[in-house]
């Protein structure tokens, strides 16, 4: 009998550790080079409109209810004249071993066949319990239903859902537009080709400072570019995994800074 | 006794006769289209195929309510001292589309391709009953989630039982 027991409470453990599939179908992966990101929010601006975020506006953003799922800090060395500003846009870093995941008691958020760290908004029933455990502070929570005034609500992207009250929501890496160059790659028979998927945040980026990929394919352009000695990724001693990576900027005097 | 009897009776017709006038008229099954078409001669007895009108089920995520030209291309010659016919001419002739009643309408959240269905072999009845032999178009199925999976299990659809392949 306690034998049984064992095994089910294996299994359960099993679907409950972050990364238990044994072999993914893609690794989508960001790669955001810090030396040509040049803090501009295009990035910012070009998930609000693919993604149907709604603009809060000055008040809630004070009590920190700000709907950003990609926000760019910034940091601020020394006094003027001699000043340095660095730039990092943090979105969701996609962990593979995901602290939100495991906080969930409706099993809202899970890790899917394709690596990323995906939401369900029909499952949630808004506990802030990821929003919590999130080491990122990535994830949004929809305070309200948020309504779009008149002219505006016709430029809502007919893709993506429109999410309610009591939802928590964060960036998806675009899965919509995964999900279209999925569907026309097997259309054609093949499969998805590098640079086929293009993120509202990378497509807007005016340097190409962010590029999005597949890790397992050798071919692609992240691929290449994580083998740089410059790379490095939030918070890695927390052991997440994240799935973001970022090369470090090097300043003129030849140092290079996260 | 008698009279509880009568009661009962008269309740129960009522009742049966309530429901009947709710499914034919007032449901969102079987809703009154603005135009009395029906499915039975176009595609029962002509055996015109799904796709002749519904054109966009191959390519694209919706199968597409056919334009009023497309209606106009046959019926310019086809049986034009009918009545319904010369509601159809009468939109064709305001330029206006007709606006018939959705009635397989799926939630916002569902990202349902037909084109991913057509390509992968499913029947049109599968889904949408046999409308060969359908007057007014009626939802048989429930398109509930669980319907949906049944189907996804059975055929082993990759990824058919992920969230995100079907929500958005």
């Amino acid at each position: 009998m306690a034998g049984i027991f064992d095994k089910v409470k294996d299994t359960l453990n099993s679907y409950r550790t972050p990364g238990y599939f044994k072999k993914l179908d893609h690794k989508w992966t960001m790669v955001v080079d810090l030396d040509m990101c040049n803090g501009c929010g295009a990035c910012v601006a070009g998930c609000y409109a693919e993604n149907n975020l709604p603009v809060v506006g000055k008040e809630d953003c004070g009590k920190s209810r700000a709907f950003s799922w990609l926000r760019i800090e910034r940091y601020v060395d020394g006094e003027y004249p001699d000043v340095k500003v660095k730039f990092i846009p943090v979105m969701c870093q996609h962990c593979m071993k995901a602290p939100c995941e495991i906080g969930c008691p409706v099993y809202a958020t899970y890790h899917n066949q394709d690596g990323l760290n995906v939401q369900v908004y029909n499952r949630c029933v808004g506990t802030f319990t990821c929003a919590t455990y999130c080491t990122y502070d990535v994830r949004r929570f929809n305070w309200f239903s948020y309504k779009w005034p008149k002219p505006l609500d016709q430029q809502l992207n007919p893709d993506v859902t429109v999410r309610e009250m009591g939802v928590m929501e964060k960036c998806t890496f675009c899965i919509q537009r995964i999900t279209a160059a999925k569907d026309k790659a097997k259309d054609e028979g093949r499969g998805v080709k590098d640079g086929e998927v293009l993120p509202a945040c990378c497509q807007s980026c005016p340097t190409n400072a962010l590029v999005f990929g597949d890790l397992q394919d050798p071919e692609s352009r992240v691929a290449k570019m994580v083998n740089n000695p410059r790379k490095y990724r939030l918070l890695e001693e927390l052991n997440t995994d994240p799935s973001v990576i970022y090369l470090k900027r090097v300043m003129n005097d030849g140092k290079s800074e996260e | 006794m008698k009279k509880l009897i009568v009661y009962a009776l008269t309740g129960v017709i009522s009742l049966a006769i309530g429901y009947w006038v709710q499914q034919q008229f007032f449901s969102d099954r079987a809703p009154v289209q603005p135009i009395n078409f029906s499915h039975k001669i176009h595609a029962g007895v002509n055996k015109i195929p799904c796709q002749y009108c519904h054109i966009y089920a191959e390519r694209s995520r919706v199968s597409g309510v056919p334009n009023v030209q497309r209606c106009m291309g046959c019926h310019k010659i086809i049986k034009t001292d009918s009545p319904e016919i010369q509601k159809v001419t009468a939109y064709w002739e305001k330029k206006e589309p007709i606006p018939w009643t959705k009635v397989h309408n799926l939630p916002d959240y569902v990202y349902f391709p037909h084109k991913r269905h057509v390509r992968a072999g499913v029947e049109c009845t599968n889904c949408h009953g046999d409308v060969p032999n359908m007057d007014r178009i009626t939802k048989v199925s429930s398109l509930q989630m669980g319907w949906c999976l049944t189907c996804h299990t059975q055929r082993n659809v990759k990824n058919g039982r992920d969230c995100w392949t079907c929500h958005k």
